[in-house]
């Protein structure tokens, strides 16, 4: 089979143009078989795929912003997410499509908290969506529980050295989402408008939730 | 002294290894990517490949593939192994399979 042929090099002849002829690399191709074999043997139906497409597609950091937005201005409503995430998100119409559990963690003036899957990239998809690459790879997994303060520098985020880093590692069935503090100065912001601050990073637990009022 | 430190820890056990600068990449899912990711979780949602195994299945590609192959290379790649193993699929009728989809486009390597 001709190895998929690398794009990204110099060449000295020019390309035809690229179009949907063009036949996909080796591992898309791989993917293509592999479904299309279990369709045939009736192990799923094509539309399960494309209805799974739609509800990745569906799933991004503003859900997460939502919930982190709530349990600012409803006590109640963040008691109930500390107490069992998946449950409270769920009351806000955030289905999980998977089996897993999710664990909040709230960071606090002598707390701060912050994610990692050491053993590949576990990630509370249902509420943030896709993880990012850099969370995938060796050097995050590798290094945020051993040095987390050093890790949240190269984010530019310093942490106090009095304050305690909670890092807590992701399984197959538990996933964590840091709930960050709710920045000074916001009291007269919208619930909607805190959402907007709220950014994957911050639930993640690598940078704080800032607001500039002068760029608002 | 030397080999035990190849059989206590599975080659995706990296935490607190020492590792490089954090590079801040990441990219938006090729469409092939996305089916694949699609895939796995229709896989799970029918019990056919869990979480677990299909970490186990990119564990046991071996660390050259893990380390040259992108995230979901290893993933479509494990998937392929494992359901050879659970006899779902014969290797035979993928590589037929996979014929077939190449023979739908035309051939445009070159050089």
């Amino acid at each position: 089979m001709p190895y998929p042929h690398d794009h990204d090099h110099d060449h000295d002849h020019s390309h035809a143009p690229i179009t949907n002829d063009e036949r996909p690399g080796y591992y898309d191709i791989m993917e293509t078989a592999v479904r299309e074999l279990l369709i045939e043997k009736k192990l799923f139906g094509a539309d399960e795929i494309r209805r799974q497409i739609e509800v990745l597609d569906s799933r991004t950091p503003a859900l997460g912003a939502k919930v982190v937005a709530r349990a600012w201005v409803d006590r109640e409503f963040r008691k109930r997410l500390l107490e069992n995430g998946r449950k409270a998100c769920e009351t806000l119409g955030i289905t999980f499509y998977d089996d897993t559990e999710l664990i909040v963690l709230e960071n606090t003036p002598d707390i701060h908290n912050l994610i990692v899957c050491t053993l590949c990239s576990c990630y509370p998809r249902p509420v943030l969506g896709l993880p990012p690459d850099w969370y995938k790879l060796k050097p995050y997994r590798a290094r945020a529980v051993q040095e987390p303060r050093a890790v949240l520098k190269e984010f530019g985020t310093i942490i106090p050295d009095d304050v305690e880093i909670r890092v807590s590692d992701s399984t197959a069935i538990v996933r964590y989402l840091v709930l960050p503090m709710r920045p000074a100065g916001t009291d007269h912001l919208s619930e909607q408008e805190l959402a907007d601050l709220v950014t994957r990073d911050a639930m993640i637990g690598v940078i704080p939730v800032s607001y500039q009022k002068d760029a608002a | 002294m030397g080999s035990e430190t190849l059989v206590n820890r599975i080659p995706n056990d990296i935490g607190g290894e020492p590792a490089g600068k954090i590079e801040r990449v990441e990219h938006v899912l090729l469409p092939w990517e996305k089916r694949c990711h699609a895939l796995a979780d229709v896989l799970d949602f029918h019990k056919i490949i869990n979480t677990e195994e299909k970490r186990r299945g990119v564990e046991s590609l071996g660390s050259e593939a893990v380390g040259k192959l992108s995230y979901y290379e290893r993933w479509i790649v494990a998937f392929a192994n494992i359901l050879f193993q659970k006899g779902i699929l014969v290797p035979s009728e993928l590589a037929e399979k996979v014929r077939e989809v190449e023979n739908r486009y035309p051939d445009t390597s070159h050089g």
